[in-house]
């Protein structure tokens, strides 16, 4: 009987045996004059089983949240481990040195299918290169897209309790030249620009801080949260001619993608910040005009 | 998927600015890197052990969102990376998940957009007794590890992960069984005990105590030479037959073992200090409270008091619990000594101070 995903989850001990029987048949195919180097074999298929495992797939049972690869045909997971064998086997290729000779001498071996050679396709693709290839790209990207750039603009706010370290990023955004941003930045903490400061003595320690600062923000769950909640709360806000005040109720915030929990955690956060006046258990959020002008400023605006 | 356009939907146009804040952010967000390692490997010897992927360096929250990520890419989906910022800003800073990303990336690729033959379908009837000891020694290794990354991101998260991480570390007890090979099967479980102990607010300590013996099962055939004189590593008990199925274990210079009278664990100690003579011991089984077929003495394996008192000669004899697994079994015999790899024996008024 063949394996399926849903087996490796849940009957990892008795699908063990079969899925490294099937990913040894693939190591040993795409290893090409490594194939019989039983470590290298091995090597490549217990780098799958690993992958499998940290994913939360092989013996993740139901304590582990379901993934895109739970939900593959068994065809499509096939390719998927099939295709992983052949990355990891590339690696192994790449780390030992092999010359790109071995391609030609993996041509001249019994070929059943055109894959059989691992180096083909190893730096092209017939789909080119994925997006996000280098951090390079990524960087450029998040610096390009407004909704991504916001996430940077709440965590640089989030420096506020620590004028020293903000006032040292602000002079880091002026030395580049992020003339839109500083701005934005400047007039939400009605700060001079850093220009017109006498220089601190001890920036290059304030700026490391806050550089350490940023970087654990910007990769918080919570952080993208409360910006999308944010966001959310320019977008969707409901003026009442009868009270004059903007309204947006809970569920409108959540929509499809976020609990009830996760936009009570962002609106507390707002709070924190100021940026609103909220408390638990209010089904609806009430902003007064200036509110609305900040949020809109802060978050929307550039 | 190649029409994945990052100028679309929210994007501004590129110019200076962006670009100066690109590579901001990437000094930014590239924390000091390690020293570099080498880049050419040795040939390793045939029966080397395979080494985890992970050490250390693995980020269970943002790994484990990467398959989904990738799918949102493969399928267009415009807000992919607005969902995903945070793992975005992760993956300038971390190179193991950015690889893992590309390499996660092309093989759903290829799963979703075939090209070609399709590959063969798993097929077999093997079993893990026919299962190279060596894989399912990196099969143990990694659920282990596995099973720490759970613990730790659990105590970040404020979240409780003792059940999927139990669920890891019984099924590395269990796969371990058919490891035939002592030394193999020993270096599979190397750090079972300390993962397993964690934070269960009482570590299980396998550094050199003065107030406690720390037991673990000897290797087979393993004897000793010390002051010259070449003593034999196990002495069966009187009443046992000389080749009745036992678990040998060690505490530095003294012997100790466990054997089975029916369905009874028993232990039997010797050469125990004079200042433990006539006192009753503690001993404590960190791992049994993972390990479900035992029914413990006293129902706690972290505090089985000895049903008698150190006699004059150093030595004791003390039923431990009752188990249906045989020592006579092989790997029932072997899933018994997994369970014995940390054993540790105190005076009980020793515990009560």
């Amino acid at each position: 009987m063949p394996f399926t995903a849903h087996d490796l989850r849940y009957r990892p001990e008795q699908s063990y045996p079969l899925l490294y029987a099937y990913l040894h048949r693939n190591a040993q195919r795409y290893l090409g004059s490594l194939k019989y180097d039983a470590f290298e074999v091995d090597t490549v298929v217990g780098h799958v089983v690993e992958q499998l495992v940290r994913l939360g797939l092989f013996a993740g049972g139901d304590s582990s949240p379901k993934n895109a690869l739970d939900h593959l045909s068994d065809a499509q997971f096939y390719a998927f481990l099939s295709r992983s064998v052949h990355n990891k086997a590339i690696d192994r290729l790449r780390k030992r040195h092999f010359p790109i000779s071995t391609s030609a001498e993996l041509e001249s071996t019994e070929r059943d299918e055109p894959e059989d050679d691992p180096m083909e396709g190893a730096a092209t693709s017939l789909w080119g290169s994925a997006p996000f290839s280098t951090p390079e790209e990524i960087t450029l990207h998040l610096s390009s897209q407004l909704a991504l750039r916001n996430v940077l603009k709440h965590c640089i706010q989030k420096l506020q309790a620590a004028p020293n370290q903000l006032q040292a990023i602000l002079h880091e955004l002026a030395d580049i030249g992020a003339d839109d941003l500083l701005q934005v930045l400047s007039e939400d903490f009605q700060l001079s620009l850093p220009s017109s400061n006498p220089l601190n003595p001890h920036l290059s320690q304030h700026k490391d801080h806050a550089h350490k600062k940023i970087r654990l923000c910007l990769q918080k769950e919570s952080s993208n949260l409360t910006v999308t909640v944010a966001l959310r709360l320019c977008e969707y806000k409901h003026l009442s001619h009868e009270t004059h005040e903007y309204t947006v109720d809970l569920q409108t915030l959540a929509q499809d993608d976020l609990s009830v929990d996760a936009v009570h955690s962002a609106l507390n956060e707002l709070v924190a910040d100021g940026l609103l006046s909220w408390h638990n258990g209010e089904e609806m959020v009430h902003l007064d005009s200036a509110q609305v002008k900040r949020l809109t400023r802060f978050y929307k605006e550039e | 998927m190649s029409d994945y356009n990052q100028d679309e939907g929210l994007s501004l146009p590129s110019n200076h600015q962006q670009q100066a804040l690109a590579l901001w952010l990437q000094q930014l967000l590239q924390e000091p890197s390690l020293p570099d390692v080498p880049t050419s490997l040795p040939t390793p010897r045939f029966d080397s052990p395979v080494e985890l992927l992970f050490q250390g360096n693995y980020h269970l929250h943002f790994y484990q969102q990467l398959p989904d990520f990738c799918m949102a890419l493969l399928s267009n989906d415009p807000l992919a990376a607005v969902h995903y910022a945070s793992l975005l800003y992760h993956l300038v800073s971390c190179h193991e998940c950015h690889s893992a990303y590309l390499d996660l990336y092309d093989s759903l690729r290829t799963a979703v957009f075939p090209q070609g033959v399709r590959p063969i379908l798993g097929q077999g009837t093997r079993t893990l007794d026919a299962t190279p000891h060596r894989m399912l020694g990196h099969l143990c290794q990694t659920l282990i590890s596995q099973a720490e990354a759970l613990l730790l991101q659990a105590r970040h998260d404020h979240s409780d992960a003792n059940q999927p991480a139990r669920a890891l570390l019984q099924l590395t007890l269990q796969i371990s069984a058919h490891i035939v090979q002592g030394t193999t099967r020993r270096e599979a479980l190397h750090d079972l005990v300390r993962v397993a102990t964690l934070f269960d607010g009482a570590p299980a300590s396998q550094s050199p105590d003065s107030d406690a013996y720390a037991y673990s099962p000897a290797l087979p055939g393993s004897s000793k030479v010390r002051s010259g004189i070449l003593r034999s590593s196990r002495r069966q008990p009187a009443s046992q037959p000389p080749d009745a199925p036992a678990i040998q274990l060690r505490a530095r210079n003294l012997d100790g073992l466990i054997t089975q009278h029916g369905k009874m664990l028993e232990l039997h100690l010797q050469d125990l200090d004079q200042l433990l003579q006539g006192r009753f011991l503690c001993i404590n089984v960190p791992l049994g409270s993972l390990f479900e077929p035992v029914l413990w003495r006293g129902g706690n394996p972290r505090s089985i008091r000895s049903t008698s008192p150190v006699d004059p000669n150093g030595s004791l004899v003390t039923p431990l619990g009752e188990t249906e697994l045989q020592l006579s079994n092989p790997e029932e015999r072997n899933m018994l000594e997994a369970l014995f790899l940390l054993l540790q024996v105190r005076a009980c008024d020793q515990d009560a101070g």
